[in-house]
């Protein structure tokens, strides 16, 4: 039995690694993946090369594509890992029971893998999952080779450990010095974000809304929604969500689906940007081309090109009709591996426009741009208070979908005075067109408001939400003369009112922009 | 058994030369020349420069060109590339010296060879600095990092970093680089600029670097845009409080902003600083000298904050159109260190031109002066209607570079060392990613075409996602190690002294 137990120890890690990797966070790979770039040719390759440590990022960026199918990556990553575990078996002559003591450095560079959390999208040095485990690697086929010139010496195996050890922490304070920028200064420390990982519900939408809105599966950013009773939702997922509703003709229904969005919670000091985490993305989806290419040039600039930063910048320059800057990022991206075919498709709508404005991109996207002035402004890297205040002070909101935004972005910005603008046009294009709940919920609210700037005069709203507010109102006056709190008023009353907006105007006070 | 080897040996020989290209014989004619990048066709090409290797761009196709010199001639193809051996191009070169050397190239298209119209490059019996440098960073916005600068040696393909910003930054500690400078095309007197992070001025003088803080209590900025005073031991800067603005749909996408801009005077050996100008209302910047360093020329433009409810910077936002600069000199006693009698040079802003000047440099020989123009503002780099333009400073008159312009963003102009060659800042190729262009200036004052700086693989460009920001000249490669700068880079900057003058 003791013989076998290095086998047996091996096939347990290799188990677990599979079920923490591919199994388990399959989206979380497929992102670092996603955040990573590998072009085949020599002006990448050159490019990576040049510098301290450039032979190594161009391997790891190379292995790191293989997440695009996240249990072909791991496979292979496991593999470097089975090799480790062998090789120190073999190195410091371990034998039966000891063997696990071998399982130590690949459990480690499996933790160290695990570890990112939110670090994936802010990590610089690229090649995050196979930069450690070739650099263990090559120090122990070092340590190896010096152990077998010197085997004629015979020593004992705590010789041989030693000399093992002292060669292992040699070859760090060398590497040390030799690559100081970039083989081991991003990648010596714990993150501390592995429960990030592992157990961060949020972080997990996240990572699924941004694959799904990537590619138009509006139902499956919704259906990433917490239910009631579930963990409150970031942000950025209420971002993700709304420009579903937004795209599915239901912006309406953002109330109803949850519009209390939270800053995640890290355990260490990362500042937290949703800027980084999907800005390209969610500017495109609104419409606002050039910001959305700015973002993935910021992003790519700061942390690195990606797939997906080139993927933005085809997405725009196609907009832009900047044909010959879309034909460069086209060309690069042909030359990958897993993601030529996403290329070859967009090049063929640079060729033909017709098949360019018959693309769900197009269709999508082209209802915002329609009414867009040229406006020279920022967002100051805070680009959900920039959408929201973009949209509500825009001035004319000529499509039907662009009346919708302008006034769900005034509610959601609680910008009443923009939303009575947006009211008046809205009714007064759409004089048959009976007004949606929502807007009836604003209006009411509004015009029931001190001070109000929205006069209700002729303005005919349904009985049921007449109704409910006046209940929402009575509810409300009842709670505060019995002096309860603000707070425990919310909890109370969210049963009731939790998908109206009257609910979010008054108790959702922790709207907290990142 | 040696006859086996020996018939080997030839089939080997035999099999190496049947590579050797040939012009093919059965060629079908096209009457236009060929599709090629970068588009070399009727450009004047410096004595020492480096392959002009090109790819033909008539579809995915084998090409080959045939390259007819005073000596001879040579064929090369690989694809549809067309690598030029560097020996052979330095014999071709010395050969056709003031002549020229004529292109044909031919394109195999569905299986049946075409030939286009020959082109010449023409070689000019002038040569061209050894050297450039660039600074090698994407074209983005605020955000900085992963830039370097780099030198770049024009006879050859070699390059290298002089300094790599990502050797000395973290996920948590960065810093953007700015203008890099040089005394008299020489690299023993050089300066670069980084700003946040290990912020400081990178100064080399007489070989030794060191690191200065140049922001003092009394002037606006560290110093920003660099001028090496030709023979003394100064450098005029500008301060500037910059700002950045995004356009939500205009494709020029950003405007960079100088809110409040002054001149000022860094005296190397006394590690002081003095104010050049501060004028209220007037916003100078790049400075840069006449070579006898008697007259600085700068750039300077006159608005008025009205609007004391909001920021500046938002009120430049606001009217952003509206800022023009102009040009500007003032003389100078290099003994004395005295300025005196500011002199419009080129009223750009005036209502009869309406337009905006900016980096100006003068030749070599004191004759002309190089500056780019465009509708406003300061950053030319990122205005498609930015031109060339040239003032011979003799005469006053102002002539648009047609030869050297195209319909996107030209900037950065700058002199060879000879005053034979011209380099400029171009967006041409994709509107986004600027790229050195080089130009002979002939004897005559006559700007040529310009061609791309070029690449030992003419797919270079398609790939690099870097803009070749401010190219300069020089004589001779930096020898300070990146290594060496990024140690001093981590070092406390020494402050320089405020002097009132």
């Amino acid at each position: 039995m003791r013989k076998y137990l290095k086998y047996i120890y091996i096939f347990v890690f290799i188990t677990v690694a599979y079920l923490l990797l591919p199994v388990m966070n399959a989206d979380y790979l497929y992102t670092i993946q996603d955040n990573n770039v590998f072009i085949n040719g020599h002006t990448f390759m050159m490019e990576t090369v040049q510098y301290e440590g450039g032979w190594l990022t161009w391997v790891a960026r190379y292995l790191t594509q293989f997440f695009y199918y996240p249990w072909l990556g791991s496979t292979i990553l496991i593999l470097f890992w089975v090799a480790i575990y062998w090789m120190t078996i073999w190195m410091f002559d371990i034998k039966g029971k000891w063997s696990f003591l071998a399982l130590i450095l690949p459990m480690l560079l499996l933790y160290h893998l695990l570890d990112y959390g939110y670090w994936i999208y802010y990590a610089k040095i690229p090649g995050i999952p196979f930069r450690l485990t070739l650099t263990t690697i090559f120090c122990l086929l070092f340590t190896w080779g010096v152990l077998l010139l010197t085997r004629r010496f015979n020593f004992s195996w705590k010789v041989k450990g030693l000399i093992a050890c002292s060669l292992l922490m040699l070859i760090l304070v060398i590497g040390n010095w030799l690559w100081p920028t970039s083989l081991w200064r991003y990648n010596d420390r714990f993150r501390h974000s592995i429960l990030t990982t592992l157990t961060d519900k949020n972080f997990k939408h996240e990572l699924r809304m941004y694959r799904a809105l990537d590619e138009f599966r509006f139902e499956d950013v919704v259906k990433e929604m917490p239910q009631e009773g579930e963990e409150a939702p970031t942000n950025l997922m209420v971002l993700y969500k709304n420009i579903a509703l937004m795209h599915t003709g239901q912006m309406d229904k953002m109330f109803e689906t949850g519009n209390c969005g939270i800053k995640p919670e890290v355990s260490d000091s990362l500042h937290i940007r949703i800027s980084l985490l999907g800005a390209p993305l969610i500017y495109y989806m609104f419409g606002q081309i050039n910001y959305s290419y700015r973002w993935a040039m910021e992003n790519s600039v700061q942390y690195g090109l990606s797939f997906r930063s080139l993927k933005m910048m085809i997405r725009t320059a196609l907009f832009n009709q900047e044909f010959e800057v879309a034909a460069k990022y086209i060309a690069m991206l042909k030359s990958s591996t897993f993601h030529r075919q996403w290329a070859l498709e967009h090049e063929a709508w640079m060729m033909n426009s017709t098949n360019f404005y018959q693309s769900q991109d197009y269709l999508t996207i082209a209802p915002l741009l329609e009414n867009e002035e040229n406006r020279l402004d920022g967002d100051d890297g805070l680009c959900e208070q920039f959408l929201l205040e973009y949209f509500s002070d825009l001035s004319h909101a000529n499509t039907p979908l662009m009346e919708d935004v302008t006034l769900c972005m005034s509610l959601w910005a609680k910008d009443y005075y923009a939303f009575c603008v947006h009211f008046y046009d809205y009714v007064h294009s759409n004089p048959n067109r009976p007004i949606p709940p929502l807007y009836q919920e604003g209006a009411i609210l509004l015009g029931n408001a001190e001070e109000s700037p929205i006069t209700l005069d002729g303005f005919r709203f349904d009985d049921l939400v007449a109704n409910k507010y006046n209940s929402f109102v009575q509810d409300y006056n009842q709670l505060q003369q019995q002096g309860v709190d603000e707070q425990e008023m919310g909890r109370r009353l969210k049963p009731l009112y939790g998908n109206t907006y009257w609910w979010y105007y008054y108790f959702y006070n922790d709207f907290n922009i990142y | 058994m040696k006859n086996i080897l020996s018939i080997a040996m030839i089939a080997i020989l035999m099999a190496a030369c049947g590579q050797h290209l040939t012009v093919p014989t059965d060629v079908t004619m096209e009457n236009r020349l060929p599709h090629i990048y970068p588009d070399y066709t009727e450009v004047t090409v410096p004595a020492n420069i480096c392959p002009m290797n090109f790819i033909v761009q008539e579809g995915e196709t084998d090409a080959m060109a045939r390259l007819t010199y005073p000596g001879g001639e040579y064929i090369y193809g690989d694809g549809q590339k067309v690598l030029i051996d560097e020996a052979q191009w330095q014999e071709m070169l010395d050969s056709a010296k003031g002549q020229e050397i004529k292109v044909e190239v031919f394109a195999k298209i569905n299986g049946q060879w075409k030939g286009y119209q020959p082109f010449n490059i023409y070689v000019a019996e002038d040569s061209i600095d050894e050297y450039i440098s660039y600074r090698a960073i994407q074209p983005s916005y605020v955000a900085y990092e992963r830039l370097s600068i780099v030198q770049r040696n024009l006879t050859t393909f070699d390059a290298h970093d002089i300094y790599n910003n990502m050797s000395v930054s973290n996920e948590k500690v960065g810093q953007c680089i700015n203008c890099h400078s040089y005394k008299n095309f020489k690299t023993d007197n050089m300066l670069f600029h980084m700003r946040q992070g290990y912020g400081g001025t990178m100064l080399v003088t007489n070989g030794q670097l060191k690191k200065i803080d140049l922001k003092t209590a009394e002037t606006l900025s560290a110093g920003v845009y660099p001028a090496w005073h030709p023979t003394h031991n100064l450098i005029a800067f500008s301060t500037n409080k910059t700002g950045q603005s995004f356009h939500t749909k205009d494709l020029n996408k950003i405007e960079v902003q100088d809110t409040e801009s002054d001149l000022i005077l860094y005296d190397v050996d006394k590690n002081e600083v003095s104010i050049i100008s501060e004028l209220e209302d007037e916003l100078e910047v790049f400075p840069t000298w006449s070579p006898d360093g008697k007259k600085l020329y700068f750039c300077s433009a006159h608005f008025e904050y009205y609007n004391d409810s909001i920021e500046k910077s938002a009120e430049m936002i606001q009217r952003y159109q509206e800022v023009k600069y102009s040009l500007y000199s003032i003389d100078f006693n290099p003994d004395t260190k005295e300025f005196s009698n500011v002199q419009m040079v080129y009223d750009a802003a005036s209502d009869s031109i309406n337009q905006s000047v900016t980096l100006p440099r003068v030749s070599p020989d004191g004759r002309y002066l190089l500056f780019a123009q465009a509708e406003f503002g300061c950053f030319h780099v990122w205005h498609a209607d930015a031109d060339i333009y040239m003032m011979d400073l003799q005469t006053k008159e102002v002539q648009k570079l047609d030869a050297v312009n195209s319909n996107r963003s030209e900037s950065y102009p700058t002199w060879s060392s000879n005053g034979r060659w011209i380099m400029v800042d171009s967006r041409r190729d994709d509107g986004n990613y600027t790229r050195p262009y080089i130009a002979y200036f002939d004897k005559q004052g006559k700007a040529h075409k310009p061609f791309l700086l070029p690449q030992q693989d003419p797919n270079f460009y398609t790939f690099y996602l870097r803009s070749f920001n401010r190219p300069e000249f020089m004589i001779e490669p930096v020898t300070i190690s990146p290594r060496e700068f990024a140690a001093k880079a981590k070092e406390d900057a020494i402050p320089a002294k405020y002097a009132d003058r």
